[in-house]
């Protein structure tokens, strides 16, 4: 709610012209009946000059309430996108300003969801509260105190039906009680069966089992049909009670007026307005009913809204002393030591006391099975994870000391799963270097295998890279993203098993250009394949997040039985030598 | 229209089954509505016998008498008691019809769908198909809900009032209903109006959520090169276009409410005004007078009612008529074909392709004049870069595709005489995307044969090498499985895809090799798992890696559609060409 106030601020003039028309609005259906009743009075009197100054009011009356309907709906959807804009630039900038590990905390899906239907719910939210939550009150208590007013020794009617609506309307919410969760419940199951049935279509076909699954589709199918009747028969219930309700006030009100019109020949005329205002009642009961229902689901996503807003996050600040250029950065070593990390909710660390040192200039190969921790530890290298015990240093320094700014230029990650963003090629490469000329991308696809391939489009560099990169395969992709990476030719690269999807030859090449172009910066490659480590100058190996062997290709061979394990899986025929 | 037309016989089509229920309900929405109708009629009366009553009351020698009140006020409540019961019956037929008839319209497309051949799914988009449950039934559910019977009523309401009227007074009635034309025409402009801006309202939305889908999915990219202020400023433009296209877009379809009822307030003071405008000067009695006005500001109330339902309606309507269509449209694809006569039985020679041509499109050939040998008993591997056409061969084994040339037999008959059942309980096939239904451990080992015995199903599991993993957890092998959770590493879904196939005993394996995020040491597991199965069997293996291929008994190069190579290892090492290559490459490290 805080949040929602907060936001509605900027917009205060707006909110108060959409209040004021619909109150307005509200005002004009409830004095009508009153001009009824003057226009009867008027009637009764032979007062010819007196209903034509009520009908010139009424119609007043009546396009004051068309335009204020009118004015009232344009302010209440310019505040309300407004705000549902406004929220979800502010969510979208936090989320930005959020670590790696706050993203994966939450899961990028989730956020998507925060930051779509989440902020849809609440634009439908203040939409209502502006159009509905004034106007309900203000009709409800208007009719009820004007139908009193009108005629008062019928209070207890009018009271009467107030109380027998609410409560069997909430007696039949209660018998619907779980139903609606549980129709929820069934169509999520519903759309899994479908969705499983569709994604493994092809086992269904080669098992046969095309009966079997249309027999557990049709169980589900008829449970959700059963729930749907029983709502279709309390809410077909709901309103002949309703009305039922509401005439049994109007020929209570009848017979009680009979009885008295003697005494009280005036409230003859009453009689319509009274009714109408009985309608009024009802009908604002209902729409109260309806929001209370929108409103919970509204509050509910506007809660998670700002759970998000509420996280915190670190302001990137330039601090000149921190800064380092990029030809000084790491000039003598990387170093880390002890380091230690744990995932939030996690029993135990996924990495524990992890040393080495590496000189600039080396490479360092990493290899374990999945799960080992690998990585974990490439993310930590690269700063995108905060470590909890132990530290990295490069030439001595902490690397969180480093300037932001400086560290992004130096370093370089190509993580498993390759990543491109729509757009052109060129626009992708670009994120590595804002500035990069056309040659030094050239170089850059050259050097990653993927110049083949992109300079065989007519458009080259500025091919465009539809959404999901649906257009690219899984080399090719990989091949972009490790052209991100070198395109800025950075000081310290670290490549997570990322040419896994590449062919042995342009595997072999990549690592060549590494080993000649590339001499000079500082490379952690981790690996599943042992021939992309083989020329490392140091291999460490990792099982459960424990170093469990370091060494070149052939200490290793000597001492690691674990490294002995990997490599008789991944060898050849014996004899097999060129 | 014939979008009407295909809605209209969509649902003709699942209603038919009900028309009994239908016609009684329609009776008694008839009755409800006359009911409804004629109880103003007599509010009118009580009106008008109440003032007779005052009126004699103060006539000196007047007889005053509340016996014609009485009269009205039974009559009232009788018709209004009718309404209500004939709406409530009328209801809760409809509703039954409706949830059943949808219910069967679920099952319909579910069973269609389980007759359509592999092309069909392989050529739509699984979310494309899935929003015909998920969006199109929805939408056609709420209209039958909310729409179809209320047009109905409604309608019926609409011409019952103006019958109503005009019995009632020619003149009063054409006062009421003057501004009508009006009100629809604006109503219907409000609501094209207000449909385009909400479609356009979609597309900015589609557009902003597929941005913030890829920029969040990819946000440790962003981190990594620091790009999160350039994320921001591309985020600005698509929000504020969201902005605006919203705005327009709640503009007019909030209008049409708070304007039908300004329209309603507006004709009721018309209808007040010219009412005792018409008693003054028109000489009419004061007590049918006024009962005159009573009468007719109800009817005006509920002559205005129809025409802001059926408004509203028009939009749920038309989503059901999309929803409709869309769902004919996939109902009339043809279904696979299945007139092969021949059962097929347990293999005894072997099984051959014999020049086969196929595409997938007509002008984009997928494999050209492919010849494969395979006698019972042997392994053969399939090896090649990605897109040679390695899947395609098991596509066409299991018949999910009909070959354009040439021929492929089991036991020297062409695999389209078999019946397709019988050729595909004979044939295996281990996808290398493993699939895993919400279903417990044992119903997915069990899924293709679903009366398995315990015993057969943990011996299925413990040749897969997955039987010891299963018993770790705490509910065994009644452990559910839901889509969402991590219970299976990808290499443990394999190991289960395997015990799955094992358990069919098929005659002919297919096995497509996973590889992806599969570490080499679980690797080595799977592997031990497919010589299990394989032991005794036919069977061809799409070799990613070629660990697997070394113990094969014939190893077959595909390269853009084409047999390149074909032989033993050493037969292949000897030719030095293309798989020579890529064993140097990848198997020998010295």
């Amino acid at each position: 709610m805080e949040l929602l106030l907060t936001y509605a601020k900027p917009y205060g003039k707006k909110i108060a012209v959409a209040v004021i028309s619909v109150t307005l609005m509200a005002l004009a259906t409830l004095t009508q009946p009153q001009f009824l009743e003057k226009m009867m009075t008027a009637i009764i009197k032979d007062q010819s000059d007196l209903v034509l100054k009520n009908g010139a009011y009424l119609l007043g009356l009546a396009l004051v309430g068309i335009v204020a309907g009118i004015t009232g709906t344009y302010f209440a959807s310019q505040v309300s996108q407004g705000v549902a804009a406004d929220i979800r630039r502010a969510e979208y900038e936090k989320i930005q300003n959020f670590s790696l590990q706050q993203v994966q905390s939450y899961s990028s899906a989730n956020l998507v969801v925060r930051l779509t239907n989440d902020i849809n719910q609440v634009q439908q939210l203040v939409m209502q509260l502006l159009q509905m939550v004034l106007r309900v009150p203000i009709l409800l208590i208007g009719a009820v105190i004007l139908s009193i007013y009108t005629i008062p020794s019928l209070w207890w009617v009018v009271v009467l039906m107030i109380v027998l609506i609410v409560l069997s309307s909430q007696r039949i919410f209660a018998m619907m009680g779980g139903s609606f969760a549980k129709i929820q419940k069934l169509i999520d199951k519903n759309n899994t069966l479908a969705q499983e049935n569709l994604a493994g279509v092809r086992v269904v076909k080669s098992f046969n089992q095309q009966g079997q699954e249309e027999a557990s589709f049709s169980d589900n199918t008829q449970e959700l049909t059963e729930v749907n009747r029983r709502i279709g028969y309390l809410f077909n219930m709901m309103f002949p009670i309703f009305m039922l309700l509401s005439y049994a006030a109007i020929v209570a009100a009848l017979l009680f007026i009979s009885t008295s019109i003697i005494s009280h020949p005036d409230q003859l005329a009453k009689i319509t307005p009274f009714i109408t205002y009985l309608n009024q009642i009802l009908m604002a009961l209902l729409m109260m009913g309806m929001i209370s229902t929108f409103a919970s689901r509204g509050f509910v996503s506007l809660k998670r809204i700002s759970a998000v807003m509420a996280e915190e996050t670190v302001e990137h600040s330039v601090d000149e002393q921190s800064k380092v250029g990029k030809d000084d950065f790491l000039k003598q070593d990387l170093k880390v030591e002890n380091l230690s990390f744990t995932y939030p909710n996690a029993k135990s660390a996924v990495l524990s006391d992890i040393s080495f040192k590496l000189r600039a200039g080396q490479t360092l190969g990493i290899v374990g099975s999945t799960g080992s921790g690998k990585s974990t530890l490439a993310l930590l290298l690269a700063r995108l994870y905060q470590g909890d015990g132990g530290k990295v240093q490069v030439d001595g320094q902490d690397i969180n000391s480093i300037d932001e700014e400086s560290w992004r230029q130096a370093v370089s990650i190509v993580m498993q799963k390759p990543v491109l963003f729509s757009g052109s090629i060129a626009s992708n490469l670009k994120m590595g270097k804002a500035d990069a000329s056309e040659s030094e991308m050239q170089e850059a696809i050259e050097a990653a295998q993927a110049a083949e391939f992109v300079n065989a489009y007519p458009d080259g560099l500025n091919h465009e890279i539809s959404e999901r990169s649906a257009n690219l395969s899984g080399g090719q992709k990989q091949r972009l993203s490790l052209a991100r990476a070198l395109v800025k030719k950075p000081r310290l690269l670290i490549l997570d098993d990322a040419t896994s999807a590449l062919d042995a030859r342009s595997e072999k090449q990549v690592q060549e250009v590494l080993a000649n172009e590339f001499a000079k910066t500082t490379k952690v490659i981790i690996a599943e394949k042992i021939a992309s480590i083989i020329r490392a100058d140091q291999i460490i190996v990792l099982d459960e997040g424990k170093v469990v062997g370091v060494g070149s290709h052939e200490e290793l061979l000597e001492n690691s039985d674990f490294y002995q394990e990997i490599y008789q899986s991944q060898k050849g025929k014996e004899g097999d030598h060129e | 229209m014939n979008k009407l037309r295909v809605a209209v016989s969509y649902f003709t089509n699942y209603l038919k089954p009900y028309w009994k229920g239908l016609i009684v309900a329609i009776t008694f929405v008839l009755i409800g509505t006359y009911a409804q109708i004629k109880a103003p009629l007599y509010l009118g009366n009580a009106i008008s016998g109440l003032t007779k009553y005052l009126t004699a009351s103060f006539t000196p020698g007047g007889h005053a008498s509340l016996a014609d009140f009485y009269q009205a006020i039974l009559a009232m409540v009788f018709f209004y008691l009718l309404s209500e019961a004939g709406f409530v019956i009328s209801g809760l037929i409809t509703s039954r019809v409706s949830s059943d008839s949808v219910g069967q319209m679920r099952m319909g497309l579910f069973s269609n769908l389980q007759k359509k051949a592999i092309r069909y799914f392989d050529s739509h988009q699984d979310g494309k198909i899935l929003s015909l449950f998920t969006s199109d039934l929805d939408n056609v559910f709420n209209a039958m809900n909310q729409a179809v019977f209320q047009v109905f009523s409604q309608g019926v309401l609409f011409l019952g009032i103006i019958w109503m009227m005009l019995s009632k007074s020619l003149t009063m009635a054409l006062v009421t209903m003057a501004l009508s034309p009006v009100a629809i025409i604006v109503a219907l402009l409000i609501v094209n109006k207000a449909r385009k801006q909400i479609e356009k309202q979609q597309a900015a939305t589609g557009d902003l959520n597929g941005y913030i889908n890829e920029q969040l999915s990819g946000q440790a990219v962003l981190l990594a090169e620091g790009r999160q202020q350039e994320s921001i400023k591309d985020f600005e433009p698509i929000n504020e276009r969201v902005r605006h296209a919203t705005q327009r877009g709640q503009f007019y379809s909030g209008l049409l409410s708070p304007l039908m009822q300004g329209f309603s307030l507006l004709n009721l003071a018309i209808v007040i005004f010219f009412g005792s405008w018409l008693v003054l000067h028109n000489g009419m009695d004061k007590a049918s007078g006024l009962a005159l006005i009573v009468v007719f500001v109800t009817y005006s109330q509920q002559y205005f009612q129809p025409i802001s339902q059926l408004t509203a309606i028009y939009n749920p309507l038309q989503l059901a008529i999309t929803g409709a269509n869309r769902i004919t449209e996939v109902e009339a694809k043809p279904n696979e074909v299945n007139t092969g006569k021949k059962m097929a039985g347990p293999l005894t020679e072997g099984v051959s392709l014999k020049h086969v041509d196929f595409a997938y499109q007509p002008d984009r050939p997928i494999l050209k004049d492919v010849s494969i040998d395979v006698k019972k008993g042997q392994m053969v591997a399939l090896v090649g870069p990605t897109g040679s056409g390695k899947t395609t061969v098991m596509n066409l084994l299991n018949r999910f595709y009909d070959l354009n040339g040439g021929e492929i037999t089991y036991d020297g008959v062409p695999l389209k005489d078999y019946d397709l059942e019988s050729l595909r309980s004979r044939v295996g096939i281990v996808l290398q995307e493993s699939v895993v239904f919400s279903k417990s451990i044992r119903d997915n080992i069990a899924y293709g044969k679903p009366d398995a015995s315990q015993e057969e199903v943990e011996s299925a599991a413990k040749q897969a090498n997955i039987h010891d993993f299963i018993m770790s957890l705490p509910d065994g092998y009644d452990t559910k499985v839901t889509g969402a959770d991590n219970l299976f590493s990808t290499g443990q879904k394999q190991l289960l895809s395997i015990a799955r196939t094992i358990l069919t005993n098929p005659s002919l394996l297919i096995l497509d090799e996973a590889t992806a995020n599969v570490d080499t040491v679980t690797e080595a597991k799977i592997q031990k798992a497919m010589e299990n199965v394989m032991a005794n069997r036919t069977s061809f293996v799409i070799a990613h890696r070629l660990k697997t291929i070394l113990s094969a008994d014939v190893i077959v190069v595909l390269k853009d559609g084409r047999v390149i190579e074909k032989g033993s290892h050493e037969e292949l090492l000897a030719e030095k060409g293309f798989y020579s290559e890529l064993y140097y490459n990848q198997m020998v490290f010295e």
